[in-house]
Order: structure tokens, then C-alpha cells, then sequence
């Protein structure tokens, strides 16, 4: 039943939405996480991307995560010589993760979530409709 | 007398049908938003659906079977000339799509209520009330 089907790939929109919002969260938690050893790399910030494809189970294409991704930006340099990650000039690499974008990946994540739930109700509600055609 | 007979249960039915069959092309461009190259579709209006229902077309009747017409598109589908589109190739423009999803639980709802509605006749005209 095609509204089944409505109601499903919107689940499956909110479900893509927060995965994204997972590793925005990751990305978060980890922007001052540095090596641990001398030189070592920092925390490399994460991406998600999405795709199309054909979902057996759904029979129909749903979105779904194609790739979590690894940012292979430049580390940026800090002068830092007591931290354990400083390097032998006494610099230290700090992860690529840049707060504002992640806070605007955020907001994006949030009113796409937010867009699928309103399709979601709008579904439920035509559904609830044809059901109390029995009434 | 056969309901089916009766043009205007026919009628609804179609409609109902294809207010779902819309439901899920649009529930699919919502979900895609942030998908990059995704370009959003929709049904053909139905006005247009029902003028051409006597012309003879191959059906799919499963999901996974090749259509006939190009692309990768559904029968009845459109992919309308999109107003914007993001960097990453994605067309999708979400309060577009969100007006369209209003406007087919709008159309649901008026359907079902005329549905309703002319049920309730035959409840009169059978002499029971026409509220059971």
C-alpha cells in the first residue's frame, strides 16, 4: 500500500537525519581532542553522505547513508609546548572540526528531520481518515 | 446495483489512490532533501491521470520491474523543472515540497468527506439515520 510505503520512507528520512546528526555530535565532542603522542594526529572530523537507492524490503527506493566519510582537510597548528602532543617545535595539531559548521549541519539536520515528521503526520492523518470511512 | 456502478464511488477511489501514490513521491523528495544530485518528482495532475485512462500503457506490477518510460521514473510521474538548486546537485526546496504534501492531505480529506457524505444518502434513503 503505496501510503505504507509514505509512511516508511519518511522513517527512513528521519533515520538518515539522525545518523548525521550522531556524527555532528561526534564531531562535537571531539573538536579539542588531540594525539596523545608526540606529533601524533589529532581527531579527524566526519562526514556522512546520502543516497537513493532501491530498498528490497521497502520495494521501493529509499534514502539511506552511503559513506561515513573522514575530512582530509589540513590539521590546523597550535603553539603549545607543554601539551604530550606537541611536536619537537612545540606545536601541536588540533583536529579539522570547525564548530560553525557543524552548528549549521546541526540546524540542517534538524529542519530536514523536522520535514519528514510533518510528512509523517500529514500520512497518519490521511490514513486515520480512510480508516474511519469504516466508522 | 454494483457501488463500483456508480461514478462517483469510482471517482473517490481513484482520487483516494492517487493522493497516496503522491504521498509517496513526496514523502521519497522530503526524505532525499540532503540527498546530492536527488531531483524532486510528482504525480501528473489528475485531471491529466484520469483523461488518459483509457490509453493503453504497460503496467509494473512490481516495484523492480523495468518501466517503459525513460529514466528511472514511474509512470504518471513528472519531474518538474526544479527553482533551485543546491551545490551538491540536490533540488529539492523543502517548503515547496511541504505545500504539496498539504495540498494532497487537503484533497484526501475532501475526498473522504464526500465519500462520507454520499454513503450518508444511501443511509437516508434506506431510512436509517444519517449519522450510523
Amino acid at each position: 500500500m503505496e501510503i505504507n510505503k509514505a509512511l516508511s520512507i519518511s522513517a527512513r528520512g528521519m533515520d538518515v537525519q539522525t545518523t548525521r546528526l550522531r556524527i555532528i555530535a561526534e564531531n562535537l565532542a571531539n573538536q579539542d581532542t588531540t594525539g596523545s603522542t608526540p606529533g601524533a594526529d589529532p581527531y579527524r572530523r566526519k562526514t556522512v553522505t546520502f543516497q537513493n537507492a532501491f530498498d528490497r524490503q521497502l520495494g521501493a527506493p529509499a534514502v539511506q547513508v552511503k559513506s561515513v566519510g573522514r575530512d582530509e582537510s589540513d590539521f590546523q597548528m597550535r603553539y603549545d609546548p607543554s601539551n604530550p602532543a606537541a611536536n619537537a617545535d612545540g606545536y601541536v595539531k588540533l583536529p579539522n572540526v570547525n564548530s560553525l559548521v557543524e552548528v549549521m549541519d546541526m540546524r540542517e539536520a534538524e529542519r530536514s528531520y523536522n520535514a519528514n515528521l510533518s510528512v509523517m503526520q500529514a500520512t497518519r492523518s490521511m490514513l486515520t481518515r480512510t480508516i474511519d470511512l469504516l466508522k | 446495483m454494483d457501488q463500483t456502478q456508480i461514478g462517483l464511488f469510482d471517482l473517490a477511489e481513484r482520487r483516494l489512490a492517487w493522493a497516496d501514490r503522491r504521498q509517496a513521491v513526496l514523502a521519497q523528495n522530503i526524505a532525499n532533501t540532503n540527498t546530492p544530485g536527488y531531483r524532486p518528482r510528482d504525480l501528473k495532475p489528475f485531471a491529466a491521470t484520469l483523461s488518459r485512462a483509457g490509453a493503453i500503457a504497460p503496467v509494473r506490477t512490481q516495484p523492480n520491474h523495468i518501466s517503459a518510460v525513460s529514466g528511472d521514473r514511474a509512470p504518471g510521474e513528472t519531474e518538474p523543472r526544479p527553482a533551485a538548486r543546491a551545490p551538491d546537485g540536490n533540488a529539492v526546496t523543502l517548503d515547496d515540497q511541504l505545500i504539496r504534501v498539504a495540498d494532497t492531505e487537503t484533497t484526501h480529506a475532501l475526498v473522504t468527506t464526500i465519500y462520507r457524505k454520499y454513503l450518508a444518502l444511501f443511509g437516508i434513503a434506506l431510512g436509517r439515520s444519517s449519522s450510523g
